[in-house]
């Protein structure tokens, strides 16, 4: 059964994703119209099942991550359906007036959100919310606090879109479907974005660990997250005498799970809301939603060869401390200088206390080594599997790398941490 | 990526909606006139069609014949056919829920018109 539910997990997502907007177009598939017409209602409700998904998908509940995953690749698939839906939308109203075409005047009337009536202004205002939200989602200079909030616009535009529908007069469909789509985001802003879901921790001590880096210890108050070594948290932080937590969930990767529920967290300063945690003291309350991701197999029986950027090591570290390694593990760990290198002495002293580890320590500068010289040949890579993590630059340079010495794609696995 | 679709996708459709408000803008302005001649057409007559696949209605003293536009309706088919072979102008103007039909709408109708409703005959 576990290798039944273990070939399936991975096929969820896409059967999701095909199933629900399939089965809206087929349910509400137009007989006797006209080609056009008829695309220009089938394109509707794809965009709308595809929506649904996407509002499934940025739930944040470890069991249904679990279920699907993990966290990250359910992100992926989050944006990807999003996309698709909107590009499917856009099609929608442009279908619908060139089924009108022979007449120009009146496919415009169609269209025009100045000479129609609400069922279409809704329509308007549901694309353009769609259009606003998707904006924002892609530009990179917009503070995360300011972001997420500009994000939910995408929420309010799939509600909208639905409304849309029921003004039209097809209500009969639309009303489980939208109660879905609220329930979903309420869902999603009570127990992922207020944190009904998470489970109250204290810092118990805070150590610097490199440059513009801590590690903060977390004592649980009451029942603690189900996290395994490898797993990263989504983890938000209260006042203390002197700081001020910035109100946001944002993943952290745990490096040691001490005493069987004490959280050890690595904290890299990214952001405004990052640097601010430096200066994280003992006593602050935390709230922790998780363990989510775990993208290190710990059950795989080959040779593996594991290769970290900067603080991209620290599931790494967490595998180390949680025993002896089973199988020859290479770790090719790029930092820009010593100072910057977390959790440097614990590997060396992990390398030279386990037989099966080989740590292999790079101090790069401030530009993206020459990575060819620095890998093993293929010969050493043909029974391995490949774990990244690190920046997506350094990610994106290592795949072809790792190919071209002829390591199949299925091998090479990798998390971005892209929670935008 | 993404972004790249979201770009494309999003200009491609503007200039899309551009060019069909050219287009309104560059076409004739009489091209939707009455396409039957003109003739009385009483309640009774209007009352024999009365079925979806054929379907008469007659709005602001105008007959229609909207049997092949019922399919096109965007509304579910229990809300417009049972106005088949009636007097359907409050239905018309309200859309049964006090909200009046499109330009769009009004726009279509001529298209469809058939003769010149007699309420008594």
């Amino acid at each position: 059964m576990a290798s039944a539910g273990s070939t399936i997990r991975p096929l969820l997502i896409p059967l999701l994703s095909v199933a629900v907007p399939i089965g809206f177009a087929v349910w509400a598939f137009p007989n006797d119209l006209a080609p056009i017409r008829a695309a220009g209602i089938v394109t509707g409700w794809l965009g709308c099942g595809l929506l649904l998904v996407s509002l499934l998908l940025m739930l944040r509940e470890p069991r249904l991550a679990a279920w699907l995953g993990g966290l990250e690749r359910m992100y992926r698939w989050h944006h990807g359906t999003g996309v698709a839906a909107y590009v499917l939308l856009l099609l929608h109203p442009l279908l619908l007036a060139a089924n009108n075409l022979p007449s120009a005047r009146v496919a415009w009337l169609t269209l025009s959100p100045f000479t129609e009536s609400w069922p279409v202004w809704s329509g308007w205002l549901g694309l353009l919310l769609l259009m606003g939200g998707l904006v924002t989602t892609f530009i990179r200079s917009i503070r995360y606090g300011t972001w997420r909030w500009l994000h939910a616009l995408l929420g309010l535009g799939v509600l909208t879109g639905l409304v849309h529908l029921m003004l039209l007069g097809i209500d009969e469909p639309v009303l489980p479907i939208l109660a879905v789509a609220a329930a979903i985001l309420g869902w999603r802003l009570l127990r992922g974005d207020l944190g009904l879901a998470a489970r109250p921790y204290v810092v118990t001590a805070v150590r610097p660990l490199a440059a513009r880096s801590v590690e903060i210890v977390l004592r649980p108050l009451g029942d603690p997250a189900l996290v395994a070594p490898g797993q990263f948290v989504l983890a938000e932080f209260g006042n203390g005498a002197r700081y001020r937590g910035c109100g946001e969930f944002h993943p952290f990767t745990v490096s040691t799970i001490a005493n069987q529920d004490e959280l050890h967290l690595a904290i890299k300063a990214l952001g405004d809301c990052t640097t601010r945690m430096l200066a994280i003291e003992p006593g602050v309350a935390a709230r922790v939603i998780g363990g989510f991701g775990g993208f290190v197999d710990p059950h795989q029986t080959a040779p593996q060869f594991w290769v970290a950027g900067g603080i991209g090591v620290t599931p790494f570290v967490a595998l180390l401390n949680a025993g002896p390694l089973l199988h020859p593990t290479r770790l090719l760990y790029l930092y820009r200088s010593e100072a910057d290198a977390a959790f440097l002495p614990e590997l060396r002293a992990a390398a030279a206390s386990d037989p099966n580890f080989t740590l292999q320590a790079v101090e790069t500068g401030d530009d993206l080594p020459d990575l060819g010289p620095l890998l093993p040949p293929a010969g050493k890579l043909s029974r391995a599997e490949c774990y990244l993590c690190g920046p997506p630059g350094l990610i994106a340079a290592l795949k072809p790398l790792l190919a071209a010495r002829g390591v199949a794609a299925r091998h090479i696995h990798y998390e971005n941490f892209e929670f935008r | 990526m993404m972004r790249k679709l979201f770009y494309v996708s999003t200009a491609t459709f503007w200039m899309a909606v551009a060019g069909f408000w050219i287009g309104n803008l560059l076409a004739p302005g009489s091209e939707q006139t009455a396409t039957a001649a003109e003739r009385d057409i009483g309640v009774a007559e209007l009352a024999r069609h009365s079925k979806p696949d054929d379907c008469w209605m007659a709005i602001r003293g105008s007959v229609y014949d909207l049997t092949q536009y019922l399919p096109d309706h965007p509304s579910r088919p229990s809300i417009i056919e049972p106005w088949c072979g009636k007097e359907a102008t409050e239905a018309y103007d309200t859309k049964t829920k006090g909200r009046q039909h499109s330009s769009e709408a009004d726009a279509l109708l001529p298209k469809y018109r058939i003769g010149r409703f007699v309420g008594g005959s």
